[in-house]
């Protein structure tokens, strides 16, 4: 077993590879940009250092500097986390090359599969199915783009080749609209993954977004781990996971045929450690392969929570040569797990990112709850990475359960100083079409859903304007006893004691 | 002594209240028992409303307030009784503003300005796309209006709460 892990990344999900070393006896490094010094995953690790200016190609890329810091302070493993190297083929190599263990997949799988247009091929040949569109056609200009659309039809996706969660891809509803699109998007994917090469792939209606959870050892055997319900996302990104999927429900065949189909996927590229393969699923049950991850998800826990096993520690197990040890048949799926993302955006402000110093945070606590954060009261969120501030998952029995649970572990969550989309997440769970399941990946976006919900507690506006109220005269008497110090004819003393005790 | 009757206004509503002392307070002619308790910069507070408990964030925005509340948001526009008589003087009413400016919400990379000086906008249509935490966030008017000054340029580096342009 390795005996010191460096972890190549930083926030909710350093942390919490952090966790299973340390419950492992595995001493942990941690490396951090300018931006980061703060941050919870240093002050976790066993070591931490420095790596560079806060954007992110000058810090968590850089790839050679990270590999120096490992072999200087003696880690045998790197664990990538998801995001920045994790799915960078050429840094697995360079690992390797150093004699140090990536906990991750061979070069050659990354690569199959990061490659989006090899990745079709190859599952394509291991008979499974995958949606229509330009992929594994090379990288096209927009002319022949504009003349391939209406084959595949409308509406449809414009995807960046390079990286996934959102970014750069557009929706298209008609030629018209296109070449408008075409430019939006290479140029955020130029910005986000200094790659403007852009695909079309056709928009499935009615899609759910679900995927399976697999993991393979270094011998040959490969299991799958249930499945994922995903398709709650705004601009493409996910907002809440859950486990199962609400579609799949008691649906006992579809869950296994799809297991085995990632299976099948995920040794056509002979694949070693946790992966997730990610499907469309449209409203007659069919399923198209759209991508796998060939890393671990920002969702994992909720498959964690049902199944019981800690993802983490079988990918360092994996990584160590370990054969699984669990078969096929040992995995159950128990009760129903629930994540909320929480992220630094402000839903009465159309999801604007939020930055600033977190003033306060008290996070839910009590049965069936568990935080994954990298943020705390005193910490200040940097506009240099993503949105994505801690994850809030919750396990009960039931579906419904599961939701009260997280009704109730919402309400308990305080984050003052930056806003978040905390209210998002309550008012989505107050809508009956998400309460019985009946949602695809087009929900968030053609739902509106009402902020604060539909019932109010009729006393609200005006607890609201006494708030403010009060607030203000609190203000206005601060101002007035500064100006006044020297005409009162109290001891100022005695004044000065008062706001001791009433000041913020 | 400061004045102790103010209005509060919400979505066209108005709230006379009258501060009597630190647990009274009179709303639109009705007492309340308060205990009103607040935390760190004002932002988080515990209220006590006739012995229901509450918890609400504030925030000044814009010359007003913005209370979060039960996962709901009241922007509430606050005025003591001089401030009130000083406006009804002048005839407006307490939703007329004049210039609007807008700030960066965050740091971030202007990435593209789609208006210019002297452009009639309508609410909601897209002033600036603003490059932040690695999304492109567009920037819209809050209200209609005519585009008095323009502070940024493409490709700037801005701080938050830095002018980008004035509405007016």
């Amino acid at each position: 077993m390795f005996k010191k892990i460096l972890i190549a990344n930083r926030g909710e999900i350093a942390v919490r590879i952090i966790r299973s070393c340390r419950e492992m006896n595995i001493l942990t490094v941690a490396v951090y940009s300018d931006a980061d010094r703060h941050g919870l995953h240093v002050r976790y690790a066993d070591e931490a250092y420095h790596l560079g200016p806060p954007k992110a190609s000058e810090s968590y890329l850089k790839s050679d500097k990270i590999l120096e810091i490992a072999q200087q302070c003696g880690a045998d493993a790197i664990h990538p986390g998801y995001g920045f190297l994790a799915e960078r083929a050429d840094f697995s190599q360079a690992c390797l090359d150093r004699g140090i263990s990536f906990i991750g997949p061979k070069p050659s799988s990354i690569a199959a599969m990061g490659d989006k247009q090899v990745a079709r091929e190859t599952v394509t040949k291991a008979n499974v199915p995958v949606v229509p569109g330009t992929e594994g056609q090379g990288d096209l200009s927009d002319e022949a783009l504009l003349k391939i659309a209406p084959e595949i039809g409308f509406p449809l996706l414009i995807k960046p080749s390079a990286g996934g969660g959102g970014k750069g891809m557009r929706e298209v509803l008609n030629i018209k609209e296109m070449p408008g699109l075409l430019t939006a998007s290479r140029r955020e994917a130029e910005s986000s993954f200094g790659d403007g090469n852009i695909y079309l792939e056709k928009l499935i209606q009615g899609a759910r977004h679900i995927e399976i959870q697999i993991l393979a050892d270094q011998h040959g055997n490969v299991i799958h781990l249930g499945e994922r319900e995903c398709s709650i996302q705004r601009r493409h990104q996910k907002l809440l996971e859950e486990a199962p999927s609400p579609f799949i429900g008691d649906d006992q065949d579809l869950r296994d045929k799809m297991g085995e189909v990632a299976v099948q996927a995920a040794r056509a590229v002979d694949y070693i450690n946790a992966g997730t393969i990610e499907f469309l699923v449209d409203n007659d049950k069919n399923y198209y392969f759209l991508e796998m991850n060939t890393r671990l998800q920002v969702e994992h826990p909720v498959t964690e929570a049902v199944t019981g096993i800690d993802i983490v520690k079988e990918q360092i197990r994996i990584a160590a040569g370990q054969p699984l040890s669990l078969k096929q048949e040992d995995i159950t799926m128990r009760g129903w797990a629930m994540e909320c993302r929480i992220n630094a955006e402000d839903p009465f402000r159309e999801f604007l990112p939020s930055t600033g110093l977190i003033t306060q945070s008290i996070i839910p606590a009590g049965p069936g709850i568990r935080i994954d954060t990298g943020v705390y009261s005193g910490y200040e969120v940097s506009p240099y990475y993503d949105a994505l501030i801690s994850k809030l998952i919750v396990h009960e029995e039931s579906r419904k359960e599961t939701i009260a649970r997280m009704k109730r572990a919402l309400d308990e969550y305080r984050v003052i100083g930056i806003r978040t989309n905390i209210p998002f997440h309550q008012a989505l769970l107050e809508n009956q079409d998400f309460l019985t399941g009946n949602f695809d990946t087009q929900f968030i976006q053609d739902s509106n859903l009402p902020l604060g919900g539909k019932q109010m507690d009729q006393s609200l506006p005006e607890i609201a304007a006494l708030t403010a109220v009060l607030a203000t005269h609190k203000r206005t008497q601060h101002s007035a006893i500064s100006i006044q110090r020297g005409k009162r004819d109290t001891s100022n003393w005695k004044l000065v004691g008062r706001w001791e005790r009433t000041k913020d | 002594m400061t004045n102790e009757i103010y209005f509060a206004e919400i979505n066209g509503k108005e709230y006379r209240i009258e501060i009597f002392s630190e647990s009274r307070v009179v709303i639109n002619g009705t007492a309340h028992e308060i205990d009103y308790k607040t935390l760190k910069q004002h932002a988080s507070c515990s209220l006590l409303f006739d012995g229901r408990s509450f918890e609400p964030n504030t925030y000044q925005e814009n010359g007003g307030w913005e209370i979060l509340l039960q996962g709901r948001r009241f922007n509430v526009v606050v005025e003591d009784e001089r401030e009130r008589r000083l406006r009804m003087a002048a005839g407006q009413t307490s939703t007329q503003k004049g210039k609007y400016t807008l700030l960066a919400p965050m740091p971030g990379l202007v990435i593209d300005i789609q208006v210019k000086v002297g452009d009639e906008v309508k609410e909601g249509q897209v002033l600036l796309i603003l490059e932040s935490m690695k999304m492109q966030n567009e920037l819209k008017a809050p209200r209609d209006g005519k585009i008095a000054q323009i502070q940024a340029k493409d490709g700037d580096n801005v701080e938050r709460k830095e002018t980008l342009l004035v509405l007016e």
